[in-house]
């Protein structure tokens, strides 16, 4: 079962896309590729226990501002 | 390697991590995702110093992709678009089971490097990437069957001692190739003393790479090019060239770590030089 939030979008968030893209429509943003797995979930991903977006706007808190720790490797 | 090593003007090998699978377009719309934008890519960052490019593949919606299929597009475009590049296959993948990590190795050819994390880190609020010893020695495995040299991704120092310990149950080729990666979260502190006493701290004759996130690229790459390391660098782990403006292409990037070494009296590799330094 895919997030509720999740759509695939090619505008938006000030940008556009050739493809449609993640886009998180709790955060109003489009979404980095690895949290589209968790949007998706992929493999053993689920976005109702990984997704602190998901869970901040399910729980009625402030928004998780989406941040990582960097880049890949 | 040491200072030692700086002061002889040994080469350097600049390493471009092209695209990643972290973030993307949506950073940085410079940032290539398809094959054809990656090889691009990395016909670019070769001619700007660039002897080895760190891939990654991804879907047409910028999406991380682990399949064989994929990483070959990839693979084969930069091969069709550069001279003598060495290619590095990321089997990074958070969230992604081991099955789906070991697909990067198995193109055809091999690539002649693949990066082998050496330990856990976390990523957001509620994911770990495992990396279990299991996990290593797996992919480690599967490494030698297909000839790969494995560049050890050390995200913190606790994973120094994860090095030693594939050490002692595997038999790697000289010279062991290890970077060391410095950012937040679960990585080392990005911080000149912790690049300082990791490089200390390496298995003797070990040779080094400095990879470090955002506003530490620069910093951090160019201690290392002091210490007599070698360097990675490029959209992957930073966005941007400087503070709010950000980076035009990897090749950009490339460009500026290669005026700096050459500043500091350091050769920039070639890919064939970097072969021989690396013992490909």
């Amino acid at each position: 079962m895919t997030c509720p939030y999740l759509e695939y979008r090619d505008a938006g968030d000030g940008k556009t896309f050739d493809v449609a893209r993640a886009y998180c429509t709790a955060a109003g943003e489009f979404v980095q590729p690895m949290r589209a797995d968790i949007c998706n979930d992929r493999f053993a991903l689920e976005h109702t226990r990984d997704c602190e977006i998901y869970l901040a706007h399910e729980g009625g808190r402030a928004e998780a501002d989406g941040r990582g720790d960097g880049g890949g490797a | 390697m040491a200072y030692e090593d700086y002061l002889a003007g040994e080469p350097v090998i600049i390493t471009a991590a092209l695209t990643g699978g972290v973030h993307g377009k949506e950073a940085n719309p410079n940032l290539p995702e398809t094959p054809t934008e990656i090889g691009r890519a990395a016909a670019k960052a070769e001619a700007a110093g660039a002897a080895v490019v760190h891939l990654h593949a991804r879907k047409d919606t910028g999406e991380r992709a682990f399949s064989t299929e994929r990483f070959q597009e990839v693979t084969d475009a930069v091969r069709d678009r550069t001279d003598d590049v060495i290619i590095q296959h990321s089997t990074g993948g958070t969230g992604a089971p081991l099955e789906a990590r070991r697909h990067p190795l198995y193109t055809d050819p091999a690539p002649e490097m693949a990066s082998l994390d050496m330990g856990p880190l976390n990523r957001y609020d509620h994911l770990t990437s495992e990396n279990t010893r299991g996990m290593v020695d797996d992919l480690y495995d599967e490494m030698v069957e297909r000839g790969i040299k494995p560049e050890l991704e050390v995200f913190n120092d606790g994973h120094l001692n994860e090095v030693l310990g594939l050490l002692d149950r595997r038999d790697l080729a000289d010279p062991v190739y290890a970077t060391l990666i410095f950012g937040g979260g679960t990585l080392s502190p990005s911080h000149p003393r912790n690049l300082l006493n990791a490089v200390e701290n390496l298995p003797e004759n070990a040779l080094f790479n400095t990879l470090g996130f955002g506003p530490h690229q620069l910093p951090l790459t160019t201690i290392g090019l002091v210490l007599g390391g070698h360097v990675r660098v490029g959209l992957e782990d930073n966005v941007y060239y400087r503070r709010g403006e950000p980076a035009e292409s990897n090749a950009q990037l490339v460009e500026r770590t290669a005026r700096i070494a050459a500043e500091l009296g350091r050769e920039v590799a070639a890919p064939s030089q970097a072969r021989e330094i690396l013992g490909l």
